[in-house]
């Protein structure tokens, strides 16, 4: 209405508003323009000259146009509503008290806070029980650490700290903040942002920690890839992550990792970053990298620990990916609360062996960053290689598989190399043998060697603690973490629950209906047994469990004997169908140099089995030789991969 | 009031009259006030704007500018700055006592200028335009800022006016204008933009400078501007948002996010938040922060001094 008149009594029709609207917008004081000073100066002939520049009155317009006043008053109204930005008023609510605006520097408040529906996705995944969520905020296990708050940290407090060591290469806190920062800016610049999941394929070095933290610094969500995978993965975790970027190598190692992922054309890759030669099609790193505005500058919003910020694949490489997302309630707060447990401080260098691209690698660069300590790189690993970088870079700290100190005993390296300045071993990523946990005891004698049970889905779950012992320590992953309770189900399945664990598997319901039990407890589908002292013992894995004909055994111990055999470097032993039993046990072996050696046989196995005292019920009946067994980043055998014989 | 206080119309003096006028909106905390001359203003504000429209008999439109901010509001988060100012009231006040004033020692008609919006015109058109009348009247001179009144001494400023059919001799507008100030010509000639353009979060003003220091050409994004400062706008909107959500969440979440439910407490409780001004081109003005007598520190420095 216009003085009590509506549009049709007006004459006004949705033609003229279209017709004249920006037109009367325009020349309304909604645009005003001023040349010279003719008011101050009542210059009356240049203030008629110009009347139309500064603004005209809605009878002025009309009568310029040839409408009513009263039509140019309802048109103008119109288009002053059509034009208006509601939302504009919340850029004051950032300036003041010495902060100005900076053209240059803005990003419009919708876009910096803008979500893709991928990323809103995901954060709905991250839905907890909330009596739950209120019990670890009230314990303080979750609180609001993000990587980009700790880094800020110790970077104003101990920034010329060492936060990255990789061989000669030490990054301080100061140097590594600068650098995330320009890193995230460049991200941001290509359109990357909070939420947007972005993938990395790299091995432990400088650029993995530094584009990690800048994802997390964008609160965005880094997914992993192993360096072992190649298109088929790619094409897999990329696509079920709908990752929006890859940062990776031109070549790893011969596998043209940028140019196979550009080849993909998947629709949500957007941008592939390669580290390495220019690959055509790929963002260069070191550009992104080297940009000169980082995101601080550009006020980009800060995570919080409510955001996810990792997406993790456990399995299913191929076939119905099991991606664990995380956010830092649940990721730091584990690491949070194990740097005191392990009793590590700021002065310490810890180092992982394992990838970066796996939960345990994480895990140990979460620790660093809680502390302010140190972070040593292996960028590849070797046994000599990993003993050559402890005593060059004084490790305190090694997060290792067993398998990865098992090669180092074996080569005999702990005598080869000075590793005094180690206090702490943490073992993790497969089952540890008793044995070579009172070996690596016997050769680091002022080092604790300590296990931890843990899984993507439950991080650190269950570990000792300095001070244990050898005795529980080679023979149990310990007791549940700070935030953490496990129990042992019906079945003698190790089932956990509390500030670490996960909130349920993105994207596959099917997996989220068989992890969880009905009151809330995930399933690890690890056998385990407690002592009285409350440590927990790993026995095996559920699925393992052979059923000879409704007899049910578990092969850990004989798996356990066969590694220990001279002619065997590794064993598995897995189910193999049988239309009679059922199942029968079907044992892999992968010789030692001796490889060739004529007595690995299945009789001779079995003798030697059958000598230790093993029933003649859990004797294999099948023996493959294999080269090399399938392992996990952390040298664990994929049991699933074994190419299981043909049988009658 | 006693009778020797009633003039006599017969020994009016106008320019006595004037003087007496003046002092008083002085003396209530006017920073400055003069008379603008009627005839400029009848040519210069548009038909339906113009003092006579408003009081037919009108010989004489008196302005009065009071102080803008304290020196310490420039410092605080733009957000409670919105607060400061924009329906400033003591202004009014001192018109509306001016009118009184005029009324009861001449006896003759006087009205306190209304300084609202135009029932007819709707709420981006004023009655008058307060700023053309301090500006003819010689206490204020239009800045780069959207043609925000600067004074040389005082800086920024709330106007106010009073209309009486008194005849008093008008003043001059200001020989000269203070705005560029000499270092935002020296920012401009650096980097093409004044303070107040390069800071303006909505980037509604533009314009250029001659080779004499001088304002050339001035450009404001009106519309722009009032999308940062006035909020009622947005009232309508979010209704119509809310009738257009395709669901009872959207409806809730148009109607009760948090900064639509401020707004509801800002209507229910007539806040000026709703209005609020955007002060972020003054607060970078060196006329506006810095003027000799820009602020309540200033000024009583200046008088101690005196």
């Amino acid at each position: 209405m216009a003085q009590g008149l509506n549009r049709r009594q007006i004459g006004v029709t949705t033609a003229m508003i279209d017709s004249y609207g920006e037109l009367i917008f325009e020349m309304s004081h909604n645009k005003q323009s001023r040349r010279g000073d003719p008011i101050r100066e009542l210059d009356f002939d240049a203030i008629e000259a110009t009347r139309h520049e500064r603004g005209m009155s809605d009878g002025q317009i009309g009568e310029q146009i040839g409408l009513s006043e009263m039509q140019v008053m309802y048109i103008r109204a119109m288009m002053e509503r059509r034009r208006f930005h509601t939302n504009h008023f919340q850029r004051l609510l950032e300036l003041g008290g010495g902060k100005r605006f900076r053209e240059e520097r803005f990003t419009a408040h919708e876009e910096r806070f803008q979500y893709h529906d991928d990323a809103l996705a995901l954060r709905d995944a991250m839905s907890f029980d909330p009596a739950r969520a209120r019990h670890y905020s009230e314990q303080g296990w979750w609180n609001n650490d993000t990587l980009s708050g700790l880094l800020a940290r110790h970077a104003a407090d101990r920034g010329a700290a060492a936060a990255v060591i990789q061989g000669e290469t030490i990054i301080s806190y100061a140097d590594l903040l600068h650098r995330v920062d320009r890193l995230a800016g460049g991200l941001h610049g290509l359109g990357l942002g909070r939420g947007d999941v972005i993938a990395v394929q790299l091995p432990n070095v400088e650029e993995y920690v530094i584009s990690y933290l800048a994802i997390a610094r964008l609160g965005a969500v880094m997914t992993t890839l192993y360096m072992p995978h190649r298109e088929r993965e790619f094409e897999t975790l990329l696509g079920h992550s709908r990752a929006r970027a890859l940062i990776c190598l031109a070549d790893a190692g011969g596998f043209p990792a940028a140019q196979a992922a550009l080849n993909l054309k998947l629709p949500k890759l957007q941008r592939v970053i390669a580290i390495g030669e220019p690959v055509t099609g790929a963002v260069p790193f070191e550009d992104l990298a080297g940009t000169s505005t980082g995101a601080d500058s550009l006020d980009l919003p800060l995570p919080v620990a409510a955001d996810p910020m990792l997406l993790l694949y456990t399995s299913g490489t191929t076939a119905s990916p099991k991606a664990v997302p995380h956010n830092s309630h649940t990721m730091l707060g584990n690491g949070r609360l194990g740097v005191g447990a392990h009793q590590l401080g700021p002065d310490d260098v810890i180092m992982s062996a394992p990838p970066f691209g796996h939960l345990f690698g994480l895990y140990a660069l979460h620790m660093s960053l809680h502390n302010g300590a140190a972070n040593l790189l292996l960028p590849s690993f070797t046994p000599p290689d990993l003993a050559a970088a402890i005593e060059a870079g004084r490790a305190t700290a090694l997060l290792a598989a067993p398998a990865h100190l098992a090669a180092c005993l074996g080569l005999g390296l702990f005598d080869k190399h000075d590793c005094s300045a180690l206090k702490i071993v943490i073992l993790s990523g497969s089952a540890v043998p008793e044995e070579m946990a009172r070996a690596a005891s016997a050769k680091l004698p002022n080092c604790e060697i300590t296990q931890l049970w843990g899984m993507t889905e439950t991080q650190g779950g269950l570990y000792c603690r300095p001070g244990d012992g050898i005795e529980i320590s080679a023979t149990s992953a310990g007791r549940p973490a700070p935030g953490a309770e496990a129990r042992i189900g019906e079945d003698g399945e190790l089932q956990v629950r509390g500030s670490m664990l996960f909130p349920g598997y993105f994207d596959n319901p099917d997996a989220n209906a068989a992890a969880f039990t009905h009151d809330g407890w995930f399933r690890s589908g690890d056998l385990a047994a407690q002592d009285g002292n409350g440590n927990f013992a790993i026995t095996g894995r559920i699925k393992d469990i052979i059923n000879r004909g409704g007899v049910k055994y578990n092969p850990r111990e004989i798996e356990d004997l066969l590694d220990s055999h001279p002619a065997i470097a590794q064993s598995a032993i897995v189910p193999m169908p049988d239309k009679i039993l059922g199942e029968r046990a079907c044992c892999f072996a992968v010789p030692t140099d001796q490889g060739g050696d004529p007595e690995i046989s299945l009789d001779t196995l079995c003798a030697y089995l059958l000598g230790h005292g093993i029933a003649k019920t859990k004797l294999p009946e099948h023996l493959v030789l294999l080269d090399e067994m399938p392992l996990t980043p952390t040298r664990k055998i994929i049991k699933g991969r074994l190419p299981l014989p043909e049988t009658g | 009031m006693g009778d020797d206080d009633v003039a006599n119309a017969t020994e009016f003096d106008a320019r006595e009259a004037k003087k007496a006028i003046l002092d008083y909106c002085l003396g209530k905390g006017a920073l400055a006030a003069g008379v603008a001359d009627l005839d400029a203003l009848e040519r210069i504000a548009p038909p339906g704007h113009r003092p006579s429209d408003i009081m037919p008999k009108v010989k004489s439109v008196i302005s009065l500018g009071v102080g803008g901010q304290t020196q310490g509001a420039w410092a605080v988060p733009a957000k409670a700055m919105g607060y400061f100012g924009s329906t400033e009231t003591r202004a009014y006040t001192i018109s509306y006592g001016a009118a009184f004033f005029i009324e009861s020692k001449y006896q003759t008609p006087a009205i306190y200028c209304p300084p609202d919006m135009d029932n007819e015109k709707g709420p981006r058109v004023p009655l008058q335009s307060l700023k053309l009348h301090a500006e003819v009247a010689g206490i204020g001179a239009r800045s780069l800022a959207g043609d925000i009144l600067l004074h040389p001494e005082f800086g920024y400023m709330y106007f106010a006016s009073i209309f009486t059919e008194l005849d008093l001799p008008p003043d001059r507008p200001m020989a000269q204008n203070p705005c560029p100030a000499p270092s935002c010509v020296s920012m401009y000639r650096q980097i093409g933009r004044t303070p107040c353009q390069k800071f303006c979060p909505v980037q509604c003003l533009s314009g250029k400078i001659d080779e004499a220091g001088k304002q050339a050409e001035m450009h404001y994004d009106m519309a722009a501007c009032a999308e940062i400062s006035q909020q009622y706008e947005a009232v309508p909107a979010l209704l119509a948002e809310a009738m257009a959500a395709e669901d009872a969440q959207g409806r809730e979440e148009a109607l009760f996010d948090p900064d639509n439910k401020m707004l509801w407490y800002k209507m229910s409780v007539g806040s000026g938040g709703l209005l609020a001004q955007c002060f972020e081109c003054m607060r970078v003005c060196p006329i506006a922060t810095k003027a000799p007598l820009a602020d309540p520190i200033r000024r009583s420095k200046a008088k101690a001094e005196a």
